[in-house]
């Protein structure tokens, strides 16, 4: 039988908790505090563990199943694809600087969501993706003094 | 206390913080009309703005952003049944069936009318009583700041709609998330596995940013058939107008739903980290219970929207008092605004009003003053806003992803938040795709850190336990949680039999 | 597309090979949360060094894990002068108690920047009125004083001085950063405190009581506190501020630094606002804070030693 929704995040609820209450141990007392670092935690992960041992005990226990909601279809690929390419710009970043990372993510992930058919959408791709990356660096350069990335490969 | 008042109204009024003031009014009323953006993501977006500004400036912008954006909300809910933001869900309800109706100018500003006289009636108790609050605030040590927090998180029991354990389960994800890196009390790294990037810990804001942006965003990239489009169709852009006289009638007619609504709105406000969603479901819920004619509910009368929009305005009010008697946040907006406080070098906490009288009555006065600005901002463009919903998602999604990470690096000019952010947009979509209900989450990850803090404290100070029950406050608290629960237990049990609630949130 | 940031990123190497130091705005780390102490002198002393640089320099505030996460960032930081780390004496304690990794040896000083002594502050709710009051209550019931303190750094080894010097035993409760103990100690939940003469205006409103500063003489603001010293305690001690760089920066850039350092520290704004934070402008140079880094270093490790936290 396929493991239901509530099992799969009982299960994964279940395996986080004794997994870092594993870590607890071999965590250093101090002299100075009555209670270790490991005090809390334990308190937490304990109540984590019992309460996803409920949520799968709950889901075993009462067959009972709502009505699914009418089928809507998706698009996992294109999530996948979005986490795809944010990380690889959040990975870019540092070498890059953000000006040039921020326009090849903005331009290409608007791309990837929905490709451009004529050459008025291509034009505004561009536009928002220039536009913004410069845009966005200057104003907080200049005016709010936070210095965003700049580019450990290109020094820009 | 009048004459501190009329001074933060005449210092206010300056174009140099009406003007900030204004934009923030504006941003609050465009980001609560675009479905999918909170209030507390167009909050963030602004933080990096106000970093540059005077702290007033800074605070009235995000003060206008929180006014604002609790009342942009209701447009796109009451007009395309979509909430612009949590806190509006439930005025979609009579909302959108006024609207359908024939009356969409009717709908719409009811809201507006009733987001208004809300906000009044919760500035007039944030000035009344942060003075009040910041006084008993003093009394409050580490057993008190514990039953505090526990009887906040207790909350959690009432905030779960559609499964208990679930919720729960969240709230000690939440506070899990909060374990990692050095321990709060001797830096001791904590499940950081022999990595240096775990040591610093996972911080609130780009943890709050990656869950609630990913899961929103990405949950519509997967529904989506095409991106070219946007939520708002032109032909939902109707004809608003409407006797305003009329309108207003009709809410001051209802004083004692007004004046409930307002009370329920504040009280939750008030109350540390639970926020707008949960206070105007409640006053809803109120509402209809208190009515003659609940029957009516859900087809479009006008006591619906009311309590909805009164009562997440004045939640806003009671956030402030918050944050400025507590030093601890009401919300995650509150939480955005307290860090800005923080950069800007100013300590909220019990002193905040006797060390910072200026600052602390120009809050108020921009809270005041913020209500009427919405209101000249309605007026004027309530179709225009519309024309924003229009924005492609092509468009409209890397661009809040950019604003996100811009958010995030410079709250701390690290990029290490950044890999946070992504680490935690993964998890946040993670946990929507298992059904877990995000707001015990947040909860959660806002309280984990002083409820552990608080509570070593009280046993360094003295290891006695049962000072937790034996001194008053903190016995009444732990009693008033241990009843909060019990009573979200039963009303469960109650509603079960009944027709089942919305959901709360996400 | 590619080949245009190819282009440009080739432009701007050219363009910073040829420019002279600094070209661009500094960025200068201060590993804790805005509005905290350290962040309260660097402010100021950014806008009058920025002055003399002839650039921005940009206060990045990096806080975190007791100020090891913007240590480890600014060692991490390319050596061009263009990245400083703000630091106070926690980098030598951090270092000996085995919180971090980083220690003042990772970067090369350019100059120091203020020193601000310490003052044993009492709450109003106590009974005592001077230090041989606390004493003789400490001495009779031992470990229950109680002192509000960040663990493991200098507000923790402050009092831990005067513990030792005056044979008491107190009792340490963790309260982060000096906003948070003295919302603490206005209560009443601790009884102790390091506190500093910013709080001079809540010991005139008689919400706290200042007991005796670690000063070799008494400080003209509080004519009144008398110095550990005079009471028979050898208890001298102040956290000085300072500015490093990572630890490969040319020596031309940091002369430039230094210079604009040094020039920064004489401004009259300056002064003026160190003065009003009950801190007094330490102006040393290269050379001379390199051997008070020295100095203070072997000092640390022998206190952190003393008070058992010693780690290394």
């Amino acid at each position: 039988m396929r493991p239901t929704r509530d099992t799969v995040a009982g299960l994964l609820g279940l395996g986080l908790s004794i997994w870092l209450f594993a870590l607890t141990w071999g965590l250093p007392k101090s002299p100075f505090v009555p209670i270790g670092p490991d005090f809390y935690p334990r308190i937490v992960l304990a109540v984590t563990a019992i309460l996803s041992l409920a949520l799968i005990a709950g889901d075993r226990l009462a067959r009972r199943r709502r009505q699914p909601a009418a089928p809507v279809a998706r698009n996992y690929r294109l999530v996948a694809l979005t986490f795809l390419v944010f990380g690889v710009y959040v990975l870019a970043l540092p070498a890059l600087g953000f000006r040039l990372a921020t326009l090849l993510f903005l331009a290409g992930l608007q791309v990837l969501l929905e490709p451009p058919r004529s050459r008025g959408r291509w034009l505004t791709v561009a536009a928002v993706a220039i536009v913004a990356s410069f845009g966005i660096f200057a104003v907080f350069e200049h005016y709010l003094s936070v210095l965003l990335p700049r580019g450990a490969w290109t020094g820009f | 206390m009048f004459e501190l008042l009329a001074d933060g109204l005449l210092n206010v009024i300056q174009l140099k913080y009406l003007i900030p003031l204004a934009i923030g009014t504006l941003i609050g009323v465009v980001g609560g009309a675009l479905p999918g953006i909170t209030i507390t993501m167009t909050v963030i977006m602004v933080l990096p703005f106000t970093f540059g500004l005077e702290p007033l400036q800074g605070l009235a912008a995000m003060i206008g952003v929180y006014v604002g954006g609790e009342s942009g909300g209701l447009i796109t809910a009451t007009l395309i049944g979509i909430p612009g933001k949590p806190s509006s869900i439930s005025t979609t309800f009579d909302g959108f069936p006024m609207a359908r109706k024939g009356e969409p100018g009717r709908a719409v500003w009811l809201g507006i009318w009733a987001s208004f006289f809300g906000g009044l009636l919760g500035g007039v108790f944030l000035i009344g009583a942060t003075g009040w609050l910041a006084d008993i605030a003093l009394r409050f040590g580490p057993w008190e700041f514990f039953a505090l927090f526990i009887f906040a998180l207790s909350m959690v029991a009432g905030l779960t709609e559609e499964s208990l354990a679930k919720g729960l389960l969240a709230g000690a994800f939440g506070l899990i998330i909060t374990t990692f890196g050095s321990d709060p009390i001797m830096s001791v790294p904590r499940f950081t596995m022999g990595s240096q990037f775990l040591v610093g810990g996972f911080p609130f804001l780009p943890v709050l940013i990656g869950i609630f942006a990913f899961a929103q965003l990405m949950t519509d990239i997967e529904r989506a058939r095409s991106l070219a489009g946007s939520d708002a169709s032109a032909g939902q852009l109707v004809n608003l107008a409407v006797s305003q006289t009329r309108v207003v009638g009709e809410i001051l007619a209802r004083p004692f739903l007004l004046l409930w609504s307002t009370f329920i709105g504040i009280l939750i406000g008030v109350l540390p980290a639970i926020g707008g969603s949960a206070a105007s479901v409640m006053a809803y819920d109120q509402a209809k219970k208190l009515s003659r004619h609940p029957e009516r509910f859900g087809t479009g009368t006008p006591e619906g929207i009311i309590a909805s929009e009164a009562s997440n305005n004045a939640n806003v009010g009671g956030s402030l008092v918050t944050i400025m008697a507590f030093g601890i946040p009401g919300d995650a907006v509150t939480a955005v605004m307290l860090g800005a406080m923080t950069i800007h070098g100013i300590q909220s906490g019990p002193l905040f009003m006797s060390q910072e009288t200026t600052l602390a009555y120009g809050i108020f006065a921009a809270y005041l003053l913020a209500h009427p600005i919405m209101l000249a901002i309605m007026a004027v463009g309530a179709r225009w806003f519309l024309r924003i919903v229009t924005i492609p998602k092509s468009i409209l999604i890397p661009m809040v992803l950019v604003l996100c990470v811009v958010g995030a690096y410079a709250l701390n000019n690290t990029m290490d938040s950044v890999w946070v952010l992504g680490l935690f947009g993964l998890v946040g979509y993670g946990l929507v795709k298992l059904g877990f209900p995000l707001a015990p989450l947040i909860l959660g990850l806002i309280l984990g850190d002083q409820i552990e803090v608080n509570l070593v404290r009280a046993l360094m100070t003295d290891s006695d336990l049962w000072l937790f029950v034996t001194r008053p406050i903190s016995a009444f608290l732990l009693a008033l949680s241990v009843l909060s629960v019990v009573l979200a237990l039963w009303q469960r049990r109650r509603q079960r039999r009944g027709p089942t609630e919305p959901d709360v949130d996400f | 597309m590619k080949a245009l940031a190819w282009g440009i990123a080739f432009l701007s190497l050219a363009g910073a090979a040829q420019a002279a130091f600094p070209e661009r705005p500094v960025k200068l780390i201060v590993p804790w949360a805005a509005g905290g102490d350290t962040d309260n002198i660097f402010r100021p002393f950014g806008q009058a060094f920025q002055k003399h640089l002839g650039q921005t320099v940009v206060i990045a505030n990096i806080g975190g894990a007791s100020g090891t996460v913007g240590a480890r960032e600014a060692k991490a930081a390319p050596a061009d002068g263009y990245t400083l780390f703000a630091v106070h004496d926690f980098i030598h304690l951090t270092y000996y108690t085995g919180v971090a990794d980083t220690s003042y040896s990772d970067f090369r000083p350019v100059c120091s920047v203020a020193s601000t002594p310490s003052v044993l502050t009492a709450s109003p709710k106590t009974k005592w009125q001077s230090i041989p009051e606390l004493i003789a209550d400490a001495k009779a019931r031992p470990g229950a004083v109680t002192v509000g303190a960040t663990l493991g750094s200098t507000s923790h080894f402050f009092p831990a001085i005067v513990e030792k010097a005056a044979g008491i035993k107190l009792k340490y409760v963790s309260y982060d950063g000096l906003a948070q103990r003295m919302n603490a100690i206005l209560g009443g939940h601790i009884d102790l405190t390091d506190g500093n003469l910013t709080q001079k205006g809540k010991v005139d409103a008689g919400q706290l009581r200042f007991l005796a500063i670690a000063t070799e003489k008494r400080n003209a603001e509080i004519p009144n506190v008398p110095t550990f010293r005079e009471l028979g305690l050898d208890v001298v001690y102040s956290v000085t501020r300072g500015l490093l760089a990572p630890k490969n920066t040319p020596d031309a850039v940091l002369a430039t630094l230094e210079g604009a350092c040094i020039k920064a520290l004489a401004e009259e704004s300056f002064a003026r606002s160190m003065k009003a934070q009950g801190t007094e402008v330490l102006p040393l140079d290269r050379k001379g804070y390199g051997a008070f880094l020295d100095r203070v270093d072997g000092e640390n490790k022998a206190l952190a030693q003393e008070v058992g936290l010693l780690r290394r």
